[in-house]
C-alpha cells in the first residue's frame, strides 16, 4: 500500500471543511471513506494521531502536520511536534 | 525590448500577516523589512512582476508535479490554504506570461502552463506586503522546491537568465521587476523541528552562507554550492532558496542594495537594482 493515501488525506483535510468537520464528528466513517482507501495500518494510525509512525511510513511531513493545524484525530499542533519529536529521539 | 529594473526577495511566512494585524511584537520590524522591499518595488515602477514561487503542495499536488510552469491565466485569487488570511485576488500578465511560457519551450526549458488555479500564501503573503493594492500584474513561474526530486539550482539560475533573454528580445518599454518568495533553511512538521514549535531551521550556517553568497555577488557560486543534498540538509522547505536563485538569474547578479537576514527564521529580505548595459 502506497502512503500516497495518507498523503492525499491531508492535502485534503487543508481545502475542504466537510472533510475536517467529519473527521470530528465521526473519524473512524471519515476515513473508512476516503479514497484513495486507506490500509488497516494507516487507518489505525491516523485514528491513533500516531504522526510518528506514519512519518516513519514515509509521510510527507508538510502535508502531515496539517492534521495538527486543523487539531483533528487528537492532534494540535504542540501534540503533533512531541509525537514527531519523540518518534526520531535519540537520532 | 522590455527593460528589467530590479527584484526583491522575501520570506512568506503565513503567520506574519496576522502578526502584524495584532502588533505583536515582531510586527515593527516586519513592516519595516517588507517596507524596505515595497519601497524599492515602488521605487522600480514595475509594468509587470515575474513572480517566481514553489507550490505549497496546494496547486500540483495530485494531478501533477512540473518541475516548472508559468500561470498563464487572466488573475487568480487566494490563499487557497489559509482561509482565515484575507482573500485577495491577484492580477496576471497572461499574454506576457504565454508568451514567455511559448519562447521558453521553444528555448528547450520544458516548462508546463497553468491556467487555472488559486494561489497559495507563498504568493498572497509577499504579495500582500509589497502591492496590496493588487495593482501590478504578475507572471507566475512556479519552481518545484519542495516536492523531491527537485530541479537542480543551476538550472533554476539558468531559466531565470533565458526569461531575461526573453524578455529582452520584446518589442516596447514595459518595466519588469522580479520577486523571490521563501526561505533558506525550514523544516515544517519534520524530526528536525525546534524544542518548541512545528518547524524548525536546521542549518542555520547554511542560511548564513547563502546570505553571504547572494550578498557578494555569487550567485553562480551560489547554485553550484546548493547541491540537492545540501538543500535536503537544510530542511524541507529550504528548495525555496531555488526561487531566490532564479529572481537573481532575471534580475542580478549586483549587489543588493539591501539585504537583511531574520536568522531565527532561517531567511532574509533583499533588493536589488539591475544594472543597466
Amino acid at each position: 500500500m502506497s502512503i500516497y493515501a495518507v498523503n492525499k488525506l491531508c492535502y485534503r483535510v487543508v481545502r475542504e471543511p466537510a472533510l475536517r468537520q467529519a473527521l470530528t464528528e465521526s473519524p473512524e466513517e471519515a476515513l473508512r471513506s476516503a479514497t484513495p482507501p486507506l490500509s488497516d495500518d494507516e487507518l489505525q494510525a491516523l485514528l491513533a494521531g500516531d504522526v510518528g509512525y506514519l512519518s516513519k511510513q514515509g509521510a510527507n511531513h508538510f502535508l502531515l502536520h496539517q492534521l495538527g493545524r486543523f487539531k483533528l484525530l487528537g492532534l494540535d499542533l504542540p501534540t503533533y511536534a512531541d509525537r514527531i519529536r519523540a518518534a526520531y529521539a535519540g537520532k | 525590448m522590455a527593460e528589467i529594473v530590479g527584484g526583491v526577495g522575501v520570506p512568506h511566512s503565513p503567520h506574519f500577516p496576522g502578526i502584524v494585524a495584532r502588533d505583536e511584537p515582531l510586527a515593527p520590524e516586519l513592516r519595516r523589512l517588507y517596507g524596505e522591499a515595497s519601497a524599492h518595488l515602488r521605487n522600480l515602477a514595475p509594468d509587470v512582476l515575474i513572480f517566481f514561487t514553489c507550490d505549497h503542495y496546494n496547486i500540483f499536488f495530485v494531478e501533477s508535479v512540473p518541475i516548472f510552469s508559468i500561470g498563464v491565466a487572466p488573475s487568480a485569487s487566494g490563499p487557497s490554504d489559509y482561509r482565515e488570511l484575507p482573500a485577495c485576488t491577484v492580477p496576471i500578465a497572461a499574454d506576457l506570461a504565454r508568451h514567455l511560457q511559448a519562447e521558453l519551450v521553444r528555448a528547450e526549458f520544458d516548462v508546463g502552463m497553468s491556467q487555472e488555479f488559486e494561489f497559495d500564501h507563498p504568493v498572497t503573503v509577499p504579495m500582500s506586503f509589497l502591492t496590496p493594492a493588487m495593482n501590478v500584474p504578475i507572471v507566475p513561474v512556479f519552481i518545484n522546491g519542495l516536492i523531491p526530486p527537485l530541479p537542480s539550482a543551476p538550472r533554476c539560475l539558468a531559466l531565470g537568465v533565458k526569461i531575461r533573454d526573453v524578455l529582452q528580445q520584446l518589442p516596447g518599454r514595459t518595466r519588469v521587476a522580479a520577486v523571490a518568495s521563501g526561505s533558506f533553511s525550514l523544516e515544517i512538521g519534520g524530526p528536525r523541528l525546534s524544542p518548541t514549535s512545528h518547524t524548525g531551521i536546521p542549518d542555520p550556517a547554511w542560511a548564513d552562507h547563502v546570505l553571504a553568497r547572494i550578498g557578494a555577488g555569487e550567485v553562480a557560486a551560489l547554485a553550484a554550492d546548493a547541491s540537492e543534498k545540501q538543500l535536503a540538509e537544510a530542511g524541507n522547505a529550504a528548495g525555496e532558496l531555488l526561487t531566490w536563485i532564479a529572481m537573481l538569474g532575471l534580475a542580478g547578479p549586483g549587489r543588493a542594495t539591501f539585504l537583511e537576514a531574520q536568522p531565527q527564521f532561517g531567511h532574509a529580505f533583499g533588493c536589488w537594482l539591475t544594472a543597466t548595459d
